[in-house]
């Protein structure tokens, strides 16, 4: 190794191997050949620190470029890495959750339209005065049947996890036995021939039967699939949204050292060399800047593509999909209460709870609760946006820069609230012992033409219409995710190739020289 | 809560730092630290907050070991968060302590029988429901015969425990005009009830078959009765703090494991089987942590 004259102990750091131009070397511009001055070029500096640094020109050349060439790859090794962590956050929230949680949204809604269906069709039994005749609610049984199938196998085909491919197996079991009960009740109902109202009692045991295999079994499991998601959305969302960021530091902090490094390079060949400019290492070194900022830019759109996709569409689409699973059981437990009286304390129960977790306001029972919706939401000068009422439908007062966003959601909310206007008449016509007008009231044709399924079926239609508001600025930001990205793969390692070049083409001819 | 966000950025920037001072080696371990600052999913040891006077659910064996379904779960669910038996200590909490030593840190999770309500999710973070419970009418024996349901109860004393919902949903939600008399808990409603100072108590049906299966088997006082007249489903949920989501999902990743391998359902048969009840083995509805 080098002759080290080490310096004594507590001694300022003696001057570094100072490129200083040696006295007396004339004033010309170019020079072929380094000058042999007062020193040597390859002679050894006067006096060193440290034991690392080449003693020769060539060498002190071939170390600095290597340095820089570190540098530029560690630089285009953490733009390749930042786009690949950007590229992972968008494909799991745009091609995996989001997906699944549609998927498993729509078989939730999919599956309860099947039991409310059920249950209309027992309850109708054999009138043909009311709004929906049984024939007509067997229809939609089938339809949702169909659909909740087809809902099931595409999650099944988006399950990448054991747990989920499991649980979809589960699922396909649990709904073969949900319709052979549905159809066990649904023939005894027949032959009973009953007129509308509570079916007889064999009935109604086979439909408990049926919907508690829904509640407790078949409804948890798409639920539980579609929370699953979220907790999937968001775990991902902060690690990859935090790497990228990482990434961004990361990018300026290569990009500055491979900067500094190409400078120190410039400068040392202009010093040793007598060159003003070298040109090759002139544009690597622009093209770095190019890059670096290029990427700055890139990371900082994916950060944001990223916080769009996650908070204005994916965690907007998943608390839809919740109230809108909600909804349709709490709408579900209001046929329930009216079609099994045993247990319609539990139904009009857990009908307050769940609209309680739609839209929250503090109430002791279903009156209050109404009467609370019915003032609250009915205010003349109501803005939801500013209100910010708790519960799934309260969460999208955050969303109103989305175009279309609030008429659409002042329109959920006026429609829940009609329903929930019309579902307190139906308990108040039970109440007063009239049944046949409750269940008129429920299902249509009655006097007055109330029918409080019809006003779920206009609500659930808003909340569609804001469900597709969403899920285009879903897909939007997924789709400006999945471009900001394009062509960056063959991009980094083609910047990488022709900078390197350059850095290299920049030096030969200097330690050319030195062969 | 203020010293673990200190800590947390302390750690933020040393990582930038770090981020800024190492080369390409760094990038494998390069991202923000995840997780909110002391949630239970990062716990090394827990105080859950149980009960210890409903036999069944949360109580003291002649050992005086916690016993019960609730405290079974308990340690089930500190073992799918991670955290060793050895340190798992069990803090006894009545209905009316349970939001408040939450918010307070004195308990970490709340195991004890505490229904998932709207209004109590303004104040707790819930994981789960672990099981979905049913309330239910106890009375005695002489007295079955009049109550069939809920409303039968109008004009009769019915136990009033302060912060438990059950009160409210017959007097409020039913509205039956019953008359309150309050009771320390619903091992003091039961004694009541044995001892005529009241007509029944209402709380969820895993409660009274214990406290009834208990009464029995001390053998004094008169017979007593479930009436078997459900009016409600009460979701049994994992109290957590308020906003802890990390542990929330953790904990209800430790509920789906305990109904998948099985664990529950023998919970549930070791528990509430031999007293009669049917039981529900498939893995509950959960309402999701936020």
């Amino acid at each position: 190794m080098t002759a080290v004259q080490p310096a004594p102990p507590g001694a300022p750091p003696t001057a570094p191997p100072a490129p200083a131009p040696a006295p007396g070397t004339g004033t010309a511009p170019v020079v072929r050949r380094p000058r042999g001055g007062v020193r040597r070029p390859d002679a050894p500096p006067p006096s060193r620190r440290f034991g690392f640094v080449p003693r020769t020109v060539a060498g002190r050349v071939r170390a600095l470029t290597g340095a820089v060439l570190v540098a530029v790859v560690a630089l285009l090794a953490v733009v390749a890495v930042s786009v690949g962590n950007a590229r992972d956050g968008v494909r799991v929230i745009g091609e995996d959750a989001g997906p699944q949680v549609v998927a498993t949204g729509d078989m939730y809604f999919h599956l309860t339209n099947m039991d409310a269906q059920l249950a209309n069709a027992l309850l109708i039994g054999r009138a043909q005065d009311l709004g929906t005749r049984r024939d007509e609610a067997l229809r939609r049984f089938d339809e949702s049947r169909l659909a909740a199938g087809k809902a099931l196998l595409r999650a099944a085909k988006l399950a990448d996890e054991d747990i989920e491919d499991e649980t979809a197996r589960e699922s396909l079991n649990a709904l073969a036995r949900y319709e052979r009960l549905a159809g066990q009740a649904l023939l005894l109902d027949e032959r009973a021939n009953h007129a509308a109202g509570p079916p007889p009692a064999e009935v109604i045991a086979y439909y408990r039967q049926a919907t508690d295999l829904m509640k407790l079994d078949l409804l948890p499991k798409a639920y539980n699939l579609t929370l699953d998601n979220g907790t999937l959305v968001r775990h991902t969302y902060e690690s990859e949204r935090g790497a990228v960021m990482t990434g961004q530091v990361l990018v300026y902090v290569f990009g500055a050292v491979a900067l500094a490094l190409m400078a120190a390079l410039q400068l040392y060949l202009f010093v040793r060399f007598r060159r003003v400019l070298n040109p090759a290492l002139a544009v690597s070194a622009f093209l770095t800047l190019v890059l670096v900022g290029a990427s700055a830019v890139m990371l900082n759109g994916q950060v944001d593509h990223l916080r769009t996709a996650k908070s204005d569409g994916f965690d907007s689409l998943l608390s839809l999909s919740r109230a809108r699973a909600i909804s349709t059981s709490a709408n579900a437990d209001e046929t329930r209460f009216l079609l099994d009286p045993g247990r319609a304390d539990t139904y009009e129960q857990v009908y307050l709870s769940k609209s309680q977790s739609v839209l929250y306001r503090p109430a002791d029972n279903l009156d209050r609760y109404n009467e609370a919706i019915q003032r609250d939401l009915g205010a003349p000068d109501l803005d939801p946006q500013r209100e910010r009422f708790l519960g799934f439908l309260g969460r999208e007062a955050g969303y109103g820069a989305l175009p279309g966003q609030p008429r659409a959601y002042r329109d959920v909310l006026q429609k829940y609230r009609a329903f929930q206007q019309s579902d307190s008449r139906v308990r108040a016509l039970v109440r007063a012992g009239q049944t046949d007008r409750a269940i008129a009231a429920r299902l249509g044709g009655g006097a007055g033409g109330l029918s409080s399924d019809r006003d779920f079926t206009a609500y659930d239609a808003a909340m569609q219409r804001l469900f597709r508001i969403h899920h285009e600025a879903f897909e939007k930001a997924v789709k400006d995710g999945e471009k900001g990205t394009r062509g960056w793969n063959a991009g980094v390692p083609i910047a990488g190739l022709v900078i390197i070049g350059l850095v290299l083409a920049g030096v030969r001819p200097r330690l050319a020289e030195y062969r | 809560m203020t010293e673990g966000r200190t800590g947390l950025g302390t750690r933020s920037r040393l990582r930038a730092a770090l981020a800024a001072g190492t080369a390409a080696l760094a990038l494998a371990g390069c991202g923000v630290a995840e997780g909110a600052d002391g949630s239970v999913a990062d716990a090394d040891s827990l105080v859950i907050g149980v009960k210890d006077n409903e036999p069944g659910l949360g109580s003291r064996g002649a050992n005086g070991r916690y016993e019960g379904f609730d405290i079974d779960v308990a340690r089930k669910v500190a073992e799918g968060l991670g955290v060793d038996a050895g340190n798992v200590t069990f803090k006894k909490v009545s209905s009316d302590q349970r939001e408040d030593l939450l918010d307070e840190g004195a308990v970490d999770l709340v195991v004890a029988s505490y229904s998932v309500t709207q209004q109590r999710k303004t104040e707790v973070t819930f994981a789960g429901p672990y099981y979905v419970a049913h309330q239910d009418i106890l009375v005695r024996q002489s007295d079955a015969a009049s109550v069939e349901n809920v409303r039968d109860l109008a004009g009769k004393r019915l136990c009033r425990v302060d912060r438990s919902v059950s009160f409210t949903r017959v007097r409020e939600e039913r509205d039956v005009p019953v008359l309150s008399v309050p009771g320390a808990d619903y091992a003091d409603c039961v004694s009541k009830l044995a001892a005529g100072a009241l007509d029944a108590v209402s709380t969820d049906d895993l409660i009274l078959t214990g406290l009834a299966a208990k009464a029995a088997a001390a053998g004094s006082g008169p017979a007593l009765r479930m009436v078997n007249a459900p009016i409600s489903d009460e979701p049994y949920g994992i109290g957590l703090r308020k906003g802890d989501v990390e542990g929330c999902e953790a904990v209800n990743k430790a509920i789906t494991g305990m109904y998948q391998d099985g664990t529950a359902a023998a919970l549930l048969k070791k528990w509430f089987v031999p007293a009669g009840l049917e039981v529900t083995t498939t893995v509950p509805q959960f309402e999701g942590c936020d």
